[in-house]
């Protein structure tokens, strides 16, 4: 498997990760029923966000590539490839129970969030490590190992970060409807 | 954790009959959570802005809007909507064959009404049935109210006692009363007198949903509120919630005690062989 393979699929999974994070990190912030809208606008940041947030990394290859001697191309590979392993099938998983939530009918798409969605959410920040930890036993490189931690770092942060830079409603200074005018 | 435990939202707001709210004091609070235990809910508290020792009201507002906001998200993902127009088809098909004019669903304690607004959008119930929200908290409802605007839905908010004489249940024969997420905030005493409120108003039906308690939804609940919830009072409360269900056969005491004349049911599997979908469950009451 080619060093662009690798990075392309690694980049693709991130970006749908940051897209998804950006998704949650809008969620259950105002109480509208229809806010399918908010849900595309909010994907939409949580993508570019996530690869702002992937630019150090990209950087940091970049520059490991173009300083002086030989370019551990085998090293990438290899934490990549430790990398993929463990969020290819993460990612399968849970693009299949978006799917069911999407399209079968509402009994299933409620077993797909109570069973799948809401747990692998949940242990999102496991996996992230356990892949990074994977890459980094794999790689052998210290730069490779710090790329790798810089990824994670991403990860962890794309959806925190997001909630606050948009949709936090304390933040925005946002007060209830009828808290001045009820109160007697 | 003691049985008694209560959830933090339960202490925040204090009205008086005459609907007047009263002040509500930090320490005591903190107080009632640790003499239940509960540490960790009374750090909580004693973190929220208070002034002379007196809970900031605006920021306890501002909370309980951002907690039930956070709620309608577990709402949605638990399907509510859906679950309330598949148990409430048979009973409105029975309504409308018994005669003619709109039938009434009033969902009791609606916090920011996302289940009567849904069906309002989808309108899964049909155009005859008029969908009406209440809820005790004039702050809930007001911004229940203030979304619907918003959304231009066919529904409306009431701030009140869903169950008290003029407030909701105009004709009772042609009314529902649902709920969901409310049982588990009352004593076996309480429950008793809900169901025997509606039987005494003569509602033609009733479901509430709650959580069926037992080790999986507690531990569904850990996980959903760990994993959605930002909130750390919905974190707390909504694990609790699941603690402190009432159990079916609690609720069917209650049922027949408070409604005698009603036909009863919970809606779940058996306990031997649980089923996930039941994690909430309705106990549904139906005039005979």
């Amino acid at each position: 498997m080619t060093v662009l393979v690798v990075a392309g699929a690694l980049l693709a999974l991130g970006l749908l990760d940051g897209a998804l994070a950006g998704f949650r990190s809008s969620l259950g912030r105002t109480g509208a029923v229809d806010h399918r809208a908010r849900d595309r606008v909010a994907a939409r940041r949580g993508l570019g966000l996530m690869a702002a947030l992937l630019l150090p990394v990209a950087v940091l290859a970049a520059g490991h590539a173009l300083a002086p001697g030989d370019w551990p191309a085998a090293a990438y590979v290899r934490a990549g490839t430790g990398l993929l392993a463990v969020y290819l099938p993460y990612a399968a998983v849970v693009l299949a129970a978006l799917a069911a939530y999407v399209v079968l009918g509402w009994r299933w798409g409620y077993l797909a969030s109570a069973l799948i969605l809401g747990p692998f959410t949940l242990v999102r920040p496991l996996v992230a490590t356990a892949g990074v930890l994977l890459g980094a036993v794999r790689a052998g490189d210290a730069v490779v190992v710090a790329g790798c931690l810089l990824a994670l770092a991403a990860v962890l942060a794309v959806e925190p970060l997001s909630g606050r830079l948009w949709w936090d409603t304390r933040r925005q200074g946002v007060r209830p409807t009828a808290s001045a005018a009820q109160r007697q | 954790m003691r049985a008694d435990a209560v959830e933090i939202t339960d202490l925040l707001w204090d009205v008086a009959a005459d609907g007047v709210r009263r002040p509500v004091r930090r320490s005591a609070v903190v107080d009632r959570l640790r003499a239940t235990g509960q540490h960790g809910a009374a750090r909580i508290v004693a973190r929220m802005p208070a002034t002379d020792d007196v809970l900031d009201p605006d920021a306890v507002d501002a909370l309980g809007v951002r907690v039930h906001c956070e709620l309608t998200r577990l709402v949605e993902e638990l399907q509510f909507p859906r679950r309330v127009a598949a148990t409430l088809a048979p009973v409105l098909d029975r309504l409308r064959a018994a005669g003619p004019g709109p039938v009434r669903v009033v969902d009791l304690g609606c916090g920011l009404g996302y289940v009567v607004r849904s069906l309002a959008r989808s309108g899964l119930l049909g155009p005859d049935v008029e969908l009406v929200g209440v809820d005790l908290n004039p702050v809930l409802v007001a911004e229940a109210e203030r979304l619907r605007r918003d959304e231009d839905l066919a529904c409306r908010f009431v701030h009140g006692d869903a169950l008290a004489p003029g407030v909701a249940v105009e004709r009772p024969g042609r009314t529902v009363v649902v709920s969901s997420g409310v049982l588990h905030h009352l004593s076996t005493e309480e429950l008793t007198a809900l169901v025997r409120a509606q039987a005494g108003l003569g509602v033609a039906g009733w479901a509430h949903w709650d959580i069926a308690p037992c080790l999986w939804s507690t531990l569904g609940a850990w996980v959903f509120h760990r994993a959605r919830m930002r909130e750390p009072v919905s974190r707390h409360d909504g694990v609790l919630s699941a603690r402190r269900a009432h159990p079916a056969p609690v609720l069917l005491a209650a049922a027949r005690d408070g409604a005698p004349g009603y036909r009863h049911a919970v809606l779940e599997g058996p306990r031997w062989h649980p089923r996930a979908i039941d994690v909430v469950r309705p106990l549904v009451g139906t005039r005979p």
